[in-house]
């Protein structure tokens, strides 16, 4: 019993760092655009197809197809951001946030049922990275886990660092804080505006083309990775990166805790997704700040 | 245009009265599901086009005041009518308790809460397959034991009648102008005396309740009821045709509810398509014709009405 809660808990790690990945994405989005993406899980979902397509139809490594997932994600949002968000930055727009909520959800109605009819409704499986399994004593973990996981870490400090050590990660943390001090210094606050959205959807998009080897792809999988995203990031406190890491570990392996514990086998597994989103309602009525947060959830 | 509007008043009634007998019985059930839609859709305009909550759970309210009253039906064998009325209680109840503990919780937070809420309510009636019948779905009583649609028809022209009414009632009273109130700036009502809470906690409520009352003519027209009436799918089409008709008036909500149930159906042969459609549509609305496409044919209706656009010139320049 305690060999298999320590494996659970292993898989709740990588499936952690994954979790960290897109409320990552989520956090870039909302600190730089003052929005909440509500399509963030369907640019997850078209990750994964993405990479799945890059490896059936253009026989692309499955390594390489990981990264053109992401750039591609990169390119829709950029797309979706240029054509539909663009009076966020009006003042001529009334009550923005409205606008972002309903546009955002609207994408991820439109999105969702799309990938219906062009992939169809039943799983599709991309093929492994790496197969077989890392074998160590008692603990056993398929290779796309460790893969999954460690290529999640690499995402996860190649963002801390293009945040905090580049040129441009810089301008993106004072448009952050303030929009019109970024433009007096000289910053194109449209054009961070896009690499923004971009980058937050090439995570989203990352994380689901190495999440396709280990769960399936489906249409709908974008659902409950949205609401634990959510969750992780108000956990975390909006718009801090280190906070949605630290929660996104913390969901994962208490949500794969969850699974191994509950009492009743043939529920557990409808029951694990509501685990999240009852995680996300206390932490609402709880602790609406997050863990390491700010003291007002109004959005400035 | 006084005589041109009361002529074509009457000649919508009458539409609305004889529409039984120009269709068949296909178009007639989707006749009845736009009632049901028109419920639904409506009520969600009051709370997040008037109110402004963006409750994305408004139709996990649909699909409790539904089993509520399926369920009670069932097992205890009371009348449906009183089956439904205990739905729009329930739903009352549960409703004023999801807002007053969204009281907290402004734009986003709130859709987010009640998105979770949402999908707990179906996750919960998908699992517990020996209460609700799982996806497999429950079997629910007809509220008329007729073959004929019509009477299930006429109750949901009626119910929805009625519901506007009180809609626009509210809408109109000093309740409305404190919902709006709270909607424009929730500080600024608060200080000019606004009790934000109550209100807040009371479109809720009521909105909450309609939806209810919704559920339940929805259950016992269809007679068999699943949980994916709950579902996210679900609610973009609500929040779609709120948005593409105008989510910030009743009305202009309710026409947009029933023309794109319509046009649901008579698109029946593209399937799937009919929710990418609604979302690109949902999209441009908001992109490019914010007050929804209602309200955009009206402007270009007065712009070639001489006597209207005096009288909005006269208006405008009278503020």
């Amino acid at each position: 019993m305690t060999d298999y809660l320590l494996i659970q808990a292993l898989n709740g790690l990588t499936i952690g760092i994954i979790y960290a990945v897109i409320a990552a994405g989520l956090t870039v989005i909302f600190s730089i655009l003052k929005i909440v993406n509500f399509a963030h899980g369907e640019f997850y979902m078209m990750g994964g197809y993405f990479a799945y397509f890059a490896i059936s139809l253009f026989s692309i490594p499955p390594l390489a197809a990981v990264l053109v997932a992401m750039l591609v994600s990169f390119a829709l949002c950029v797309l979706a951001e240029r054509t539909l968000l663009t009076p966020l930055y009006s003042p001529a727009t009334e009550r923005k946030g409205d606008y972002g909520i309903l546009v955002t959800f609207g994408i991820s109605i439109f999105l969702r049922n799309l990938a219906l009819i062009i992939y169809g409704p039943y799983p599709l499986r991309p093929p492994s990275f790496f197969t077989g399994a890392l074998i160590a004593g008692p603990f056993i973990m398929t290779w796309d886990r460790v893969f999954a996981g460690g290529a999640g870490i690499v995402m996860l400090i190649g963002l801390v660092v293009f945040l905090h050590r580049t040129p441009w990660g810089e301008a993106l943390n004072a448009v952050s804080q303030s929009r019109e001090s970024a433009a007096i210094v000289g910053i194109n606050d449209q054009r961070f505006y896009m690499l923004a959205f971009g980058l937050g959807g090439a995570l989203a998009g990352g994380a689901g083309a190495l999440v396709g080897p280990i769960y399936s792809l489906s249409p709908s999988m974008g659902l409950i990775p949205d609401t634990q995203a959510f969750a992780i990031v108000i956990l975390g406190g909006m718009g801090s990166v280190a906070g949605s890491i630290l929660a996104g570990l913390l969901i994962g392996i208490s949500e794969s805790m969850f699974v191994a514990l509950f009492p009743d086998p043939s529920r557990s597994l409808t029951y694990a997704q509501a685990f999240s989103l009852v995680i996300l309602m206390i932490v609402l009525l709880v602790r609406p700040t997050g863990l390491f947060g700010r003291a007002t959830t109004a959005m400035e | 245009m006084r005589a041109l509007t009361f002529g074509g008043g009457v000649l919508l009634l009458a539409l609305i009265a004889a529409f039984p007998f120009l269709v068949n019985g296909y178009w007639l059930s989707v006749g009845v599901l736009a009632m049901f839609y028109a419920i639904v859709t409506a009520s969600w305009a009051l709370l997040a086009g008037y109110a402004g909550q963006f409750s994305f759970g408004h139709m996990a309210f649909v699909s409790l005041g539904a089993y509520t009253s399926g369920l009670l039906v069932k097992w205890f064998e009371i009348p449906v009518p009183l089956g439904i009325a205990a739905g729009v209680i329930m739903c009352g109840v549960v409703g004023s308790g999801v807002g007053f503990v969204g009281l907290r919780m402004r734009g986003p937070y709130l859709a987010l809460f009640t998105v979770a809420f949402s999908e707990v309510l179906r996750i919960i009636f998908v699992s517990e397959v020996e209460i609700t019948g799982g996806s497999g779905g429950l079997e629910v009583t007809p509220l008329f034991r007729t073959r004929s649609d019509m009477p299930f028809y006429y109750l949901g022209v009626i119910l929805l009648a009625a519901s506007l009414a009180i809609m626009q009632a509210l809408v109109a009273s000093r309740w409305g102008l404190f919902f709006r109130a709270i909607r424009e700036n929730e500080d600024a009502a608060a200080t000019a005396g606004v009790k934000v809470l109550r209100f807040r906690v009371l479109a809720f409520a009521i909105a909450s309740a309609f939806a209810g009352l919704g559920g339940g003519f929805f259950g016992h027209y269809v007679g068999i009821l699943t949980p994916d009436i709950g579902s996210v799918d679900q609610m973009g089409l609500v929040v779609a045709m709120a948005v593409i008709g105008g989510a910030e008036s009743i009305v202009a909500a309710t026409v947009g509810a029933l023309g794109l149930e319509f046009l649901v159906e008579a698109l029946r042969s593209y399937g799937q398509w009919r929710l990418v459609l609604f979302g690109a549509l949902l999209l441009l609305t908001m992109r490019f014709a914010r007050n929804g496409l209602l309200a955009l044919g009206w402007t270009q209706v007065e712009r070639f009405d001489p006597v209207r656009r005096m009288r909005r010139i006269i208006r405008e320049a009278g503020e």
